[in-house]
């Protein structure tokens, strides 16, 4: 069972873990805005930021392996959303500014939930009056997430315990009817997680 | 007296046509430890779903069930919820909150209850499911036998007067089986549980009533209907081992 995938490193024990889950998620929000407001002709302030945010990094002692890693892995995101940039002529500098800006929010939003337990943060949402069901949206989103991916790993053992072929076509097809599975079986969940709020007197 | 549970005549059919209930009767009385057999898709599932009010859509069929003497329906549903405290299954299912401290607050905090009264309540649950401390620890952590004692402690900290089980063995070791029974014991209310786990039934209940194709098959002493071979065998059930080696020291 992979336990901590999402946010591993969230519990270490750093200066900048043991800061108030309010003062990290408003510099976090902060940083994000400071980035979007920052017009194309000022990159500088781009650079700005970044070395910031690896300041941080290095005082989180969250490894800049795993950071970069979780980056790069969202990055084709980013990469659909600047590409259209390209399009227009002399998009290249347009592109870069994009990337650059995506980039660092992502960064941002990476390392205040590896520095932050998910609680803490819902806590401060909770404070801040945030809509009560949005919160627990996000609740419920964090606390499924792990039984989802554990119940696509187990999905993908049984199913390859019963595979016996290289074949590509073979195992597209399968993969299609996981994915159908756990939409069903996510949805049914969703049925019996709502039964159980309501037996505990949610209305 | 009035039954703390009763159900009478109760029929249900699940929108896709499948027949779960075809006129389930029957009554559980106050302090009783009433065990539901049956094999699999007999309806015990089911029938705890609406001991709970979860299924509205047969309220307005025959048949009705009574909590208290109150019929479960629109207006008494909350009422219902506080006093029949509801174990499911998959204990991935109860646990939806981030932490532990969240998800045993869950039930007191919608009770309005106040902050203060509301970490009472959830001290004093976790103590009585044997995992005093455990406030922090997030769902994702915990072994299939803690989540089900944080499972308990959730549906105890609502102060229910009547305590409904599915399956509160399933997926729990020998041991985490043996501490859950004794746990169980221990707590002084109307119970009801519906499991597989014969030596469970035999151990803990005063009497079972035994379900079947959505009916009741059979009900009585426990030790009466789980030593009739026959009946056991008919419905796909045995004869526990606890009966078999009934030794008279």
């Amino acid at each position: 069972m992979r336990r901590d995938f999402l946010d591993p490193y969230s519990r270490l024990d750093s200066p900048i873990h043991r800061l108030g889950a309010g003062t990290k998620l408003g510099t976090a929000l902060g940083l994000v805005v400071l980035v979007l407001v920052v017009p194309t002709s000022r990159p500088v302030a781009l650079a700005a930021v970044a070395a910031a945010l690896v300041a941080i990094a290095v005082c989180s002692r969250v490894p800049w392996r795993f950071l970069a890693g979780r980056v790069l892995m969202l990055e084709p995101l980013v990469l659909g959303v600047a590409g259209l940039a390209l399009l227009q002529p002399g998009g290249w500098r347009l592109f870069l500014f994009l990337l650059a800006r995506s980039t660092l929010c992502l960064g941002t939003m990476v390392l205040l939930s590896n520095t932050t337990p998910f609680e803490d943060l819902l806590r401060v949402m909770k404070a801040a009056h945030m809509p009560a069901l949005l919160v627990t949206t996000l609740s419920l989103l964090y606390r499924y997430l792990f039984v989802l991916v554990d119940e696509a790993g187990r999905m993908k053992r049984a199913r390859a315990s019963r595979t016996f072929t290289r074949r590509r076509a073979w195992a597209w097809h399968t993969g299609a009817s996981v994915v159908s599975q756990l939409f069903i079986r996510s949805s049914e969940r969703a049925e019996r997680i709502h039964a159980a709020m309501c037996a505990r007197g949610w209305r | 007296m009035t039954a703390a549970i009763e159900v009478r005549d109760l029929h249900f059919r699940y929108a896709e046509g499948t027949r779960a209930l075809g006129g389930v009767s029957f009554a559980i009385a106050e302090g009783e430890c009433v065990g539901l057999i049956g094999p699999n898709g007999a309806g015990k599932s089911t029938l705890l779903l609406h001991l709970n009010g979860l299924l509205p859509e047969s309220w307005d069929g025959p048949g009705a069930v009574l909590v208290g003497g109150e019929p479960v329906d629109a207006r008494s549903l909350f009422e219902v919820r506080r006093r029949v405290g509801l174990l499911f299954q998959d204990a991935n299912d109860q646990l939806f909150c981030p932490t532990v401290l969240e998800d045993v607050a869950f039930g007191p905090r919608q009770l309005g209850l106040s902050e203060p009264e509301v970490r009472e309540r959830v001290t004093a649950a976790l103590a009585q499911a044997g995992i005093s401390g455990f406030e922090g620890r997030a769902p994702h952590h915990l072994s299939a036998g803690e989540k089900r004692r944080v499972c308990l402690a959730g549906v105890l900290a609502c102060g229910p007067s009547i305590l409904v089980l599915d399956e509160p063995t399933s997926s729990l070791d020998p041991r985490g089986r043996r501490e859950l029974k004794e746990l169980l014991r221990r707590i002084p209310i109307t119970k009801l549980i519906a499991t597989h786990d014969l030596d469970l039934v035999v151990e803990l209940c005063s009497r079972v009533v035994v379900l079947d194709g959505g009916v009741v098959v059979a009900e009585g002493p426990t030790v009466e209907v789980l030593s009739d071979e026959a009946l056991m065998l008919r419905h796909s059930l045995e004869r526990p081992h606890a009966l078999r080696h009934l030794h008279p020291h």
